[in-house]
């Protein structure tokens, strides 16, 4: 555990009842000043982990250290945390100065010093002059921002955010996650994040926590995660991706869709079975005869941005294609992609031994 | 307005009001009368009020009433009010419905039947029918109607704010000052009037616990009415029946003005 450590989960769980396990022993360090996701579907226990560091819930086992204090008694009021909700729960009997000064007033803070700070943390999210609005006047973008600026004003040394954007809509959201990041870097303070968007989460986080079921799945940067998936729901959740069964003939040597491939992976078994995943982005349509892979262009959707394909080859195996240029659809194209391309998954791997098994092979590099 | 009432729904709507309003402004209409029945309108006078202004009996027993509807609305109020937080926070559902089952019951049970329990209550016991049994048992059958009114306001309170203001630092009794009773203070409102006006105009359960000389306006109406047709029980009817308007026109502003500042 290093000083910077601001907050440690020690295999905690949490079950209501007897028969419903939310959390199955989840354990994590999180540094101070850096903004943290948590990423995973609904019911994947990401606000629970949320509710047991605001202090809203307790642990059932498993301890929770902040500042390296064990905190699972300390009730949500004496917790130097804030949280903006969902649904942002501002006051609707008290107008946007009130709301923000809440936590201050009830800390007798001296009134010129609130009207200071709360001018200040308005200021900070760009609702300065809002004062006197009552929330029922303001936009969801406008309460979000109120909802942030109340959870700040209290100088906090943890931020926790559930879902803030879920409610808005997409361009105010993108909006938003600008403002959020850039806040962060501002204050400098540890931000926690939970959403189920990965978009979200690729692009603000330091370090994101993939949760299914309880269980976190894998931690580590929005890149290492994009391009190193633990297992399937990674591959999965993250991002679109093509994944397929294969064999590990040796190190760098991997045999999927009836041919054997290069690629920079190593570290496993001769012959063993894995998956192995490939971007749709990193697929290049070619030739038949230029092409890895020979496939048939099964649909086609413009996206915008690029067009994707749905295509199949012969064994059945579907492959999703992110192309800037046009295909026709029905006709057999060769698919290429580079070695680095070639992510591979064994499976049932822990995240330990993922990462003990990357770091060997990169050693040999 | 979604639809325009028809002209035939509009004329059965008029009948149903002029018959359930009729008998009250004919009540009222009469109390203005010189001539000392109901059979034949003579002349227009202020005598029968100045009658019951006149009555210092009668005054004592309107001032009477008066407090024992305000005091009936203030406890009712707490204690109900109490109630309804107490209710909502309870985390077993069942515990929770029986708890409002209970509430309910009280409320659709017959007066006589909780005036006659209480009055069983009180002899045995051992307190003198009077005042404080009249407010006593007023408080008992008020509450569990301002339970009523508070519990909608409650249930559809976000909880996220009781967990926002705890996340702020604030104790549970900050929570229940600062945040609770802001939020359900519409209901706490129309609890209160609820209560003032059900002990205002009760009769059965007063009928029963009163005693010792102490009366309530509806009890006096009674027996007045019962030893001849006097027109001051007609003046008595009209002053309450201002008295009760004008409750509902406080009640309705303070409501609608809440509202507004609910929806903008």
């Amino acid at each position: 555990m290093t000083n910077d450590t601001i907050i440690r989960f020690d295999n905690v769980t949490k079950s209501y009842n007897s028969n419903t396990t939310v959390l199955k022993g989840v354990s994590f360090e999180l540094e101070r000043g850096k903004f943290y996701t948590l990423l995973g579907p609904s019911g994947c226990g990401k606000t629970t982990i949320l509710r047991i560091i605001a202090g809203f819930e307790t642990p059932s086992t498993g301890d929770v250290f902040m500042n390296g204090k064990r905190v699972n008694d300390v009730p949500a009021n004496e917790r130097q945390v804030n949280t903006v909700f969902q649904d942002y729960a501002l006051f609707p009997h008290l107008n946007v100065f009130e709301n923000v000064a809440f936590g201050l007033r009830i800390k007798k803070v001296k009134e010129a010093e609130i009207k200071e700070r709360v001018a200040e943390a308005l200021k900070f999210v760009n609702l300065a002059g809002y004062e006197m609005r009552e929330i029922t006047e303001m936009s969801g973008g406008q309460r979000q921002r109120v909802a942030i600026a109340r959870a700040i004003v209290n100088d906090p040394e943890v931020i926790l955010l559930d879902e803030p954007l879920s409610a808005l809509d997409l361009k105010l959201r993108t909006e938003m996650q600008y403002e959020l990041r850039e806040l962060q870097q501002r204050l400098g303070k540890t931000f926690i994040f939970v959403t189920h968007d990965q978009e979200e989460a690729l692009a603000m986080s330091d370090e994101i926590f993939v949760l299914n079921e309880g269980n976190i799945q894998q931690s580590g940067t929005p890149v290492d995660i994009y391009d190193e998936p633990i297992n399937r729901f990674v591959a999965d959740f993250i991002g679109e991706s093509n994944i397929v069964s294969g064999t590990m003939i040796e190190d760098y040597k991997v045999q999927f869709a009836g041919r054997t491939f290069e690629c920079v992976d190593g570290g496993m078994k001769p012959n063993e079975k894995i998956d192995v995943v490939i971007r749709p982005e990193d697929l290049h349509v070619t030739t038949q005869e230029a092409g890895k892979i020979s496939v048939r262009v099964d649909t086609q959707l413009f996206r915008g941005v690029h067009y994707e394909l749905s295509t199949y080859d012969q064994d059945g195996n579907e492959w999703l294609v992110h192309s800037l240029k046009q295909a026709e659809v029905g006709a057999q194209v060769g698919l290429d992609f580079e070695p680095e391309a070639i992510h591979i998954m064994r499976l049932n791997e822990t995240e330990e031994e993922f990462d003990a098994r990357l770091e060997a092979y990169h050693d040999e590099d | 307005m979604r639809s325009k009432l028809s002209p035939a729904a509009k004329i059965y709507l008029a009948i149903v009001f002029v018959v359930l309003y009729a008998p009250i402004f004919y009540l009222i209409f009469y109390s203005f009368n010189s001539g000392g029945t109901m059979n034949s309108f003579e002349g227009f006078t202020l005598e029968h009020y100045q009658a019951v202004f006149d009555d210092n009996r009668l005054i004592v027993i309107l001032i009477n009433t008066i407090i024992v509807a305000l005091l009936t609305g203030l406890f009712a109020t707490i204690i109900g009010t109490l109630g309804a937080v107490g209710i909502v926070s309870l985390r077993n559902k069942k515990m929770r419905n029986v708890f409002l089952s209970l509430n309910n019951i009280l409320i659709v049970s017959p007066d006589v039947v909780i005036g006659a329990s209480f009055l069983i209550l009180f002899t045995m016991i051992g307190v003198k029918l009077g005042f404080a049994s009249v407010l006593i048992s007023h408080i008992a059958f008020s509450i569990p109607i301002v339970v009523l009114m508070v519990l909608p306001k409650m249930l559809e309170m976000n909880t996220n704010l009781i967990d926002a203001a705890l996340d702020l630092g604030a104790s549970k009794r900050d929570v229940l000052m600062r945040v609770i009773l802001p939020y359900i203070k519409p209901g706490i409102f129309a609890g209160f009037f609820m209560a003032l006006t059900y002990s205002l105009d009760d009769f059965a359960v007063t009928f029963f616990v009163t005693g010792n000389g102490f009366s309530t306006l509806s009890v006096e109406i009674y027996s007045m009415a019962r030893a001849g047709i006097s027109l001051t029980v007609n003046a008595i009817s009209g002053l309450v029946f201002v008295i009760t308007v004008g409750v509902v026109a406080i009640y309705y502003f303070i409501t609608s003005r809440s509202k507004k500042a609910e929806e903008v």
